[in-house]
């Protein structure tokens, strides 16, 4: 069992007394005043990168008797006696931020001879040093390593560039405090023109930089040009990798500038004949995160007097902290507030909810608060608040204290075990607990406005607050907006989503019918032609190891059954496997030979229509043969052609064959029982499901449900829409149909991304890539809303092969391939391109799609998409372009390799570093 | 076991701060530019941080008292030279099934924000089909009437716009007992020479027909306003500052010469002429009967393209086409004064209704920009402009107009000629100019609109360019408040513009110094958590 705890709160207002004053010191900053600690409370992060990490407790604290001083009349005075019957700590892990300093200082000797660079820093962690000398011939080069004297003991060589030298406790801190130095000696040289270093922090894994760039030291005058330098007007910036965020960009950006002037009268930059830099000292200021283990711990006592149960609350959080609360009489959680006496500083915060402001313990830090209720309630439910902004919950969730007297561990445990499912209902709770706290503000902040206006102190507070005012109302506005419009509706089970792949993103890929693992690679099997030649199957045979060792993981065959038409889209009787591309006995044969070489197979199910074998008494083709031996009955009532007596189609019409009645029972149930017979006799693990535009998605998901499938895809293919001959920007209906299918199957299957392909046609055909990029700047396609349910493709055996529907652009395949398979979604990948002079690239941009692990759920960052080039960097490790403009991937930080050129597009790779 | 998962709520949260650090930072960089003076955004990086403190102390007054204020946002909406922006409402606001507010909190939200921006105002949608939805006289007000009041609390101004069409996205449809009627009438509607029927809106050839249950869709028309007058009796002039009287397909005077109104505010092709339903025909008969020429009265013009094809597809546009042959002069002089005599009685009818309550009335026409740089403007043609190169025409538009003492709102004013598609030769600045001149010319008072909900390349710098200068607007309308309006893309941008509408009225050397603002603040915040634990 574990627990995570989430805190959420608004950004931009922070109604934190401590923070003003903070700031209002750094405005007045002068030389130097205090370099002590000035440690911020309120930078929290959102989302998944949340800085509140969470350890597991890993069992249950032994029962404990903790007796508080209560000087309350109201509640029972506890016995130590009583049974315990639940108890549990949380701990909390807080991240706060921390500003120190950095400081720089050279000391040149007096004679030139005894040099020595002294880095230090003033707040705790395992400070190393990681540096490098640039010589002076190479003045480029920033990473060689130094002279061997130059290295301080308990050094460590990086390789044959670097050196890494922990920087160690030193007592020289002008205020006492903890302060950690590094000195480095040297003997100035004609051959070194510059020490170059970064700060890391071995405990965090942060690494700090100057500028966005290393520290540089300059030894000789002739460097200053590089924006770098330290020595005077410096400032700093804090690169974290993804933790770094937009408070912390702000604070930084604040503390520089004020610091810039303050440093830059410190130390003149030496303009000196002297090809040797005078000695300076500078000092910059530096934020570190730095987690707080805190805790909550709950018991749950039996008073043994008075049958109530007494709970005790505790936490070691500093500062004053509000616990809204309320009890439960089932397992809904439905809040309630329970009746008088409650504990003291206790007020109805809502009708179901009380509030009660912990009582600070006699010791130091941290509050606690004892609450007695009584047996009536199986539930105590609560949310801390632990300042103005920032709200404490378990994961998500309400804290919830199960307070029943027997069994109640167990029932704590079987909770926590569901806790997925309950999330979101809480959650709802939770959100507009959380909303109504905030319109609560707003209220108070509207008519704060007006009193300001009414005294006539036009103060640029009163202007701030506006504006803060709309921005909140704004933001609140947005997300309601957002989530309310249908449009966004799949936005939500993106994020349900989300929430489900950042569950365990160590652990081996969860899989599921829509999405196979997220990695899979289809290959199209099979073609308009396969047919002829009456053994396809065992002519795939012989392809399969190929197929294997290319990269792919799924294959799917053309319909299996026996059909009007040769291709087997015109099914008649289903239980009948010999079909134009081999028997019953070949098929199984190759679906063991995939499996062998470890690809999944999907059969192409033909549910829509079916073509009957007789006729009725009115001549029309409608009665069904073969072990399936339905009548009219079974067929939809709306196609005037077939004179079905069901019911009305739940989807489009596919007009050449009976379309299917889906909507009654008697056919579902025939279809999931030859569903379920083909996974079992025939081997196959998923489905492609045929023209699925003709009947409803739901009844998809029954058909998913009843075949447990490995990976399944359907085909919604409908026409794009275009004004005036024109292919409209706006994808967004289309996909949206798409996605609404999706919906329907409950995300059961995946659907191939149509939108995607045509968007792909015009843009490459007419050159107008920016139409690669949606109007917030996401995929046009399904693969930009639903990823992890697109299946991307550019061609299938009837848009092209030798049907040519809607065939891709000519010759401009590997540009769709280079787009699809670096993308997310699922790709697949039409035979008649393997088996082509494609066959090299193909195989080429599939390991790098594999290599890199890029699966179905990979971002996409669009880093250009402009008339004749479309950039997009995925998963921050690959980097592509298609188009005939000039594209280079960003060449900052990271290094950019390229894997992969081809015909107008290129692939990079980040560098192995 | 580890398993760590972040609630539903925590990811919308998630999304929610991410928004209001956007904007937030947007701010931020604002704060560079803002230095030369001006309004003290310079400062709200600081101050977002400690400024807030002393707000939540104070609640003693209503939020009403607000508009009495002489804040700094509201005076300036007010200055004679600025312009009154106003903000559209989700079409959508009211619900088309219960008459209910759809995401009124989100609505509320955003009133407040705006108020708070020195917006004058929202504009409100209000269809036919939803509030006569059931049957003919059978008004249901009860949606916009508290909207209506969720505006006044605000104190906002309401300009109205009555939807006598339906809508598409989102679905609005006529009222169902027009479509019933529709349904054995299909000539109530308009149609294309292909016989497609426009189910939008009615056709104004039926205008003065009794073919609504023995009524006239101009009698109809006329009652759905009078039961509005009286219904919104307690908001008029003192709330509802304007009322738009729908004239036809997307509430504009216009045909509905493009079935499926362009998205992305491309047009491509020509369109089609309307003519084609049974009444228009027979207009059409009688107008070229009494100009000698029976022939003529047919049906509409041969040689013209389909909806999406060029002018030079067929022959009727093309220069020296037929549209400049007598028969051609005929139709379209016919044509046009068909919608003109449209637009007439329609506003005439708001204007003798509403006359008394001193609001001002309003219609609309398009803007068809498409084509604009050819001879035969064909897209204006299709729509009932009869506008060439020849002849402008819309000085019998602005006539009309005139004559009713009705005000004009001019849309695409977000929309460049540099953005758009060179092969349509479309030109919305040029034509944006011809008809702002002619509507002037004739004392028209001119208001704008932006074309596109959703935005588009260069749109705000082109509105702030058709706000500012010498172009005097009545009144300006930005569509539409929703996701994307209040999303971190767009807001940011929105407030620049309403910022560069209005001039700042405070000075930095108006406001107090830092320590007083400080000790300020200290003070309150005391204040602040007592009432928190009060509340």
């Amino acid at each position: 069992m574990s627990i995570s705890t989430t805190v959420f709160s608004e950004p931009l207002f922070n109604f934190k007394l401590s923070h003003y004053h903070r700031l209002a010191t750094i405005n007045r900053f002068k030389p130097n005043s205090s370099h002590s600690l000035s440690s911020t409370s309120n930078i929290i992060n959102y989302g998944s990168s949340c800085s509140w990490t969470l350890k597991p407790p890993h069992k249950f604290l032994s029962p404990k008797f903790v007796t508080f001083a209560t000087n309350t009349d109201t509640l029972q005075q506890i016995q130590s006696s009583d049974d315990v019957i639940f108890s549990q700590t949380h701990p909390i892990n807080r991240i706060q931020l921390v500003e120190g300093k950095v400081f720089i200082r050279l000391d040149q000797g007096n004679d030139l001879k005894n040099s020595e660079l002294i880095v230090g820093c003033n707040l705790p962690g395992k400070w190393i040093l990681h540096w490098g000398v640039s010589g002076v011939d190479d003045i480029k080069s920033e990473w060689n390593q130094p002279p061997r004297d130059m290295i301080p003991p308990g050094s460590i060589p990086v390789k044959d560039h670097a050196i890494e030298t922990p920087l160690k406790k030193s007592s020289t801190s002008p205020e006492g405090d903890t302060f950690y130095e590094v000195r480095i000696s040297f003997k100035p040289s004609d051959e070194i023109s510059a020490i170059n270093f970064v700060l890391k922090d071995e405990e965090t894994g942060a690494s700090y930089q100057h500028k966005g760039r290393n520290f540089k030291v300059p030894l000789v005058n002739y460097l200053k040009e590089d924006a770098n330098l330290i020595g005077p007007k410096t400032g700093f910036s804090l690169s974290q990798g993804d933790i770094g965020q937009m408070s912390n960009v702000i604070l930084d950006s604040e503390a520089t500038n004020d610091k810039v002037q303050d440093s830059s009268s410190e130390s003149e930059s030496p303009k000196k004949e002297n090809s040797q830099v005078e000695g300076f000292n500078v000092e910059l200021p530096l934020t570190k995160e730095v987690t707080v283990n805190n805790s909550i711990s709950v018991s749950v006592r039996k008073c043994s007097e008075t049958a109530k149960n007494i709970l005790d609350l505790e936490t070691d959080i500093p500062g004053n902290i509000f616990l809204h609360w309320g009890v439960c009489r089932d397992d809904l959680r439905s809040w309630e507030a329970p009746p008088a006496p409650h504990p003291p500083q206790t007020v109805a915060y809502k009708d179901t909810v009380l509030r009660t402001q912990l009582k600070p313990k006699g010791s130091g830090e941290g509050s606690s608060a004892q609450i007695s209720l009584g047996e009536e309630f199986s539930g105590f439910l609560f949310l801390l608040k632990i300042n103005e902004n920032s709200w404490l919950n378990n994961k998500g969730i309400d804290f919830y204290v199960p307070l029943s007297t027997s069994g109640s561990l167990v029932i704590g445990n079987r909770e926590d075990q569901s806790k997925v499912v309950k999330s979101e209902e809480a959650g709802e709770n939770e959100n507009s607990e959380f909303t109504n706290e905030i319109i609560n503000e707003i209220r108070h902040l509207v008519t704060g406005i007006s009193s300001v206006k009414r005294r006539k102190t036009k103060s640029k507070e009163a202007q701030e607050t506006i504006l803060q005012e709309i921005e909140r109302l704004a933001a609140e506005a947005y997300s309601i907006f957002r989530t309310s419009v249908p449009t966004f509706s799949e936005e939500a089970i993106v994020e349900s989503e989300v929430v489900l792949d950042s569950e365990s993103p160590e652990l081996p890929p969860k899989i599921m019918s829509g999405t196979g693992t997220g990695y899979e690679i289809v290959c199209q099997g099979f073609n308009w032609e396969s047919n002829k030649s009456g053994r396809w199957y065992m002519e795939l045979k012989e392809k399969a190891k190929e197929l294997a060792s290319l990269g792919f993981t799924v294959i799917w065959l053309p319909p299996p059954t026996d059909s009007v038409s040769p291709e087997g889209y015109m099914p008649r009787d289903l239980y009948n496997l010999n079909s134009r591309y081999g028997t019953i006995d070949e098929l199984k044969d190759v679906v063991k030979e995939f499996h062998k070489v470890g690809i999944k197979v999907l059969g192409d199910a033909v549910l829509n229509h079916r073509c009957a074998e007789h006729q009725n008494k009115n001549g029309i083709w409608n009665i069904f043969g073969g072990r399936l031996n339905w009548d009219d009955r079974a067929v939809v009532a709306d196609d005037p052609h077939f004179q079905g007596r069901g019911n009305k189609s739940s989807g489009d019409s596919f007009h050449a064959a009976p379309n299917i009645d889906h909507s009654q029972d008697f056919v579902r149930n025939d279809i999931k029982e030859w569903l379920c017979w083909l996974r079992e006799e025939i081997g196959y693990d998923g489905w492609r499901l045929d023209f699925v535009r003709g009947f409803w998605g739901g009844y998809v998901k029954d058909y998913m449900d009843a075949t447990k499938p490995y990976f399944s895809v359907g085909e919604y293919w409908d026409s794009l829409s275009y004004t005036y001959g024109e292919m409209d920007h706006n994808q967004d209906a289309h996909r949206q149909r798409i996605v609404d299918w999706i919906s329907a199957a409950g995300g059961t299957a995946g659907a191939f991304d149509v939108t995607t392909k045509g968007i792909l046609h015009s843009a490459l055909e007419r050159c107008e890539y920016w139409r690669l990029s949606d109007q917030q700047g996401k995929p046009p396609g399904v693969m930009g809303w639903w990823p992890s349910r697109a299946v991307t493709f550019i061609e299938n055996h009837d848009t092209g092969s030798t049907q040519g529907h809607w065939r891709f652009p000519h010759e401009k395949e590997m540009q769709g391939y280079a787009y699809t398979l670096t993308h997310p979604g699922t790709p697949s990948v039409f035979f008649d391109h393997i088996f082509s002079h494609y066959k090299t690239e193909i195989g080429a941009l599939l390991s790098i799609r594999k290599r890199n692990g890029i699966n179905c759920r990979s971002t996409v960052k669009i880093t250009k998409s402009e008339r004749d080039v479309y950039a997009a960097i995925i998963d921050e490790k690959v980097a592509m372009k298609i188009g005939p403009g000039h594209y280079e991937p960003p060449s900052d930080s990271q290094k950019w390799k390229s894997a992969w050129d081809g015909r107008d597009y290129n692939i990079w790779e980040l560098e192995e570093s | 076991m580890e398993i760590s998962v972040i609630g539903n709520s925590q990811v919308k949260f998630g999304r929610t701060d991410f928004a209001c650090r956007e904007l937030g930072y947007v701010i931020l960089k604002n704060n560079c530019r803002f230095s030369k003076g001006g309004v003290c955004f310079g400062q709200n990086l600081r101050l977002k941080k400690g400024g807030g403190i002393g707000l939540k102390a104070i609640h003693a007054e209503p939020v009403r008292e607000m508009k009495n204020k002489p804040s700094g946002s509201r005076t300036r909406s007010k200055q004679a030279d600025g312009v009154r922006l106003f903000v559209g409402l989700p079409l959508d606001t009211v619900s088309h099934d219960c008459n209910s507010i759809n995401h009124s909190k989100a609505i509320a939200a955003g009133l407040k924000a705006l108020k708070l921006l020195g917006v004058e105002g929202v504009e409100l949608p209000i269809w036919w089909g939803i509030v006569e939805k059931e049957a003919m006289g059978k008004y249901d007000w009860s949606g916009y009437l508290a909207i209506a009041e969720m505006i006044q609390k605000v104190g906002l101004k309401l300009h109205v716009s009555l939807c006598f069409h339906g809508s598409k996205k989102p679905n609005i449809p006529l009222p169902k007992w027009i479509s019933e009627i529709g349904e054995s009438q299909p000539s109530i509607f308009f149609t294309d020479r292909s016989g497609q029927v426009y189910k939008e809106c009615l056709s104004l050839a039926v205008d003065n027909l009794p073919v609504l249950n023995g009524k006239t869709p101009v009698q109809v028309y006329q009652s759905f306003c009078e039961s509005f007058k009286s219904k919104f009796s307690p908001f008029m002039k003192s709330t509802i500052t304007g009322i738009s009287m729908g004239l036809g397909p997307d509430g504009k005077l216009r045909y509905p010469s493009h079935h499926e109104l362009p998205s992305n505010g491309k047009t491509q092709g020509v369109g089609e002429f309307q003519c084609y339903d049974q009444n228009m025909l027979s207009l059409l008969k009688q107008q070229a009967e009494s100009s000698g020429n029976p022939l003529w009265g047919l049906g509409g013009p041969h040689d013209v393209p389909t909806y999406d094809q060029s002018p030079y597809s067929n022959s009727f546009f093309k220069d020296g086409g037929s549209w400049e042959s007598s028969y051609g002069d005929f139709f379209l002089s016919w044509y046009s004064s068909q919608l003109i005599a449209h637009g007439d009685s329609l506003l005439s009818l708001a204007s003798s209704t509403f006359g008394d309550t001193g609001i001002s009335i309003y219609g609309k026409i398009p803007l068809m920009h498409s084509w604009y740089g050819t001879r035969s403007h064909p897209s204006e043609l299709t729509a009932g402009f009869y506008n060439t190169a020849n002849l402008d025409g819309y000085e019998q538009v602005a006539q009309m107009f005139a004559k009713n003492s009705c005000k004009i709102i001019l849309p695409g004013m977000d929309l460049s000629d540099a953005n758009q598609p060179n092969e349509t030769h479309s030109s919305p600045e040029l034509l944006l100019s011809q008809t702002m001149t002619t509507f002037r010319n004739h004392g028209v008072s001119i208001s704008g609109q932006n074309s596109s909900e959703l935005g588009v390349p260069g749109g705000f710098e082109q509105m702030k360019k058709n706000l500012s200068g010498d172009n005097v607007l009545d009144l300006f309308s930005y569509q539409r408040m929703g996701a994307y309006f209040f999303s971190p893309e767009h807001f940011p941008s929105f407030t620049e513009l309403v910022r560069s509408l209005n001039q700042p009225k405070l000075h930095l050397d108006d406001l107090p110094t830092e320590e007083e603002e400080g000790a300020e603040s200290a003070v309150m915040s005391q204040e602040s958590s007592v009432s928190m634990q009060a509340a």
